[in-house]
């Protein structure tokens, strides 16, 4: 076979795509011809060629893709991460979980101890017009002055430390003003 | 492809991020710009989903993309004739005897000066491939570049197995008479 007539087949035999018969011819002219057996090089080469060529996807390609698919109504929507029960139950669930954390946290703030309340001080930093408020307290409440009355009955709660049948205070002086 | 049909859109992201590689390199091996392959992905990967509600697996999906590919970039090329056989005779006695003046790196040369001189081939080789007529560029793109078989470029482009088979060919003799101009300037 002439060089012309096999240069073709030497082709499809660097493809893969040359018959068993195709093959055999193609390596018995190339064990005898030189030429061929260069031209046969750079035919393989150029398939190297090919792949030499990049082909980098570029940046945001993806998005643009799926953004003109989006846009043109092609591609269906994205599904939620969430179905949309889970996601309505997600804010009362939320602020379940708040206030339990807020409960926790206030119960050991309890446990700890208050500081003490300085009666003294407190009766220091009232002004005159507070005295005179409690002082009117203290008077209607002083049963003895409800003993007339009957009044008093069941008021020892309110007598501190006390109860009505034990005054501790001599009667007289400011019912009879 | 069937899954995307019947409303899958995972179906979709999958299908993309197997094939956008491919994609993206072929539309560039064919229109030699990365920004036109850009374009030109784009549309293909447009087509692709629209083609969806109509899509029949009735040949390898691969086959059918580049199918769809090779379409789509076709409005992308200055000469959009669709099977280009405007193939240059070459010149008398031109790569008759079968000998080109050009050297070609073969796998085993890796040292740092044919590395250069690669990458100034590689340039010189993307001109060349894109000057080829469509027909001939693609099916040599798909057969060596995408690892098609004769029978599926055949497939893909319209044509008998011997047709491809001539067309890839006539692309390396067209190629290697190219580059030896090149390179003996």
């Amino acid at each position: 076979m002439s060089c012309r007539d096999i240069r073709e087949t030497i082709s499809a035999c660097v493809d893969g795509e040359a018959s068993p018969g195709e093959a055999a011819s193609v390596r018995e002219h190339l064990a005898s011809c030189e030429r061929c057996r260069t031209l046969e090089r750079q035919m393989r080469a150029l398939g190297d060629g090919v792949r030499q060529i990049p082909g980098k996807v570029p940046t945001r390609f993806r998005e643009a893709v799926f953004a003109r698919l989006e846009s043109e109504g092609t591609l269906p929507k994205r599904r939620k991460a969430f179905p949309t029960v889970w996601r309505w139950a997600a804010v009362p669930l939320a602020a379940a979980a708040g206030l339990g954390l807020f409960l926790l946290t206030s119960r050991e703030a309890v446990r700890e101890p208050s500081p003490p309340v300085s009666v003294q001080g407190t009766a220091a930093a009232l002004s005159t017009e507070d005295r005179e408020m409690l002082a009117l307290f203290d008077i209607l409440e002083d049963p003895a002055d409800l003993d007339e009355n009957d009044d008093a009955e069941g008021m020892d709660l309110l007598v501190p430390g006390g109860s009505v049948d034990a005054p501790s205070r001599p009667r007289g002086g400011r019912s009879g003003a | 492809m069937l899954l995307f049909r019947e409303g899958s859109r995972e179906a979709f992201e999958e299908l993309f991020s197997r094939h956008h590689r491919a994609v993206v390199r072929f539309a560039w091996r064919m229109t030699g710009d990365p920004s036109t392959a850009e374009e030109a992905a784009q549309e293909i990967f447009l087509r692709i989903a629209r083609a969806a509600p109509t899509y029949q697996a009735t040949a390898k999906f691969t086959t059918w993309m580049y199918t769809v590919a090779r379409r789509a970039t076709l409005n992308y090329l200055r000469d959009t004739k669709e099977d280009g056989e405007k193939v240059p005779i070459l010149s008398e006695g031109e790569g008759e005897d079968g000998v080109y003046p050009v050297q070609l790196p073969g796998p085993d040369d890796r040292n740092p000066e044919q590395v250069v001189w690669e990458s100034q081939l590689t340039e010189r080789f993307r001109i060349a491939l894109g000057e080829l007529p469509e027909g001939h560029r693609a099916a040599f793109v798909l057969n060596r570049g995408d690892g098609l078989s004769y029978e599926e470029v055949a497939q893909v482009l319209g044509v008998t197995v011997q047709a491809v088979k001539t067309r890839i060919f006539r692309a390396r003799e067209m190629l290697l008479s190219r580059l030896s101009k090149d390179l003996s300037a």
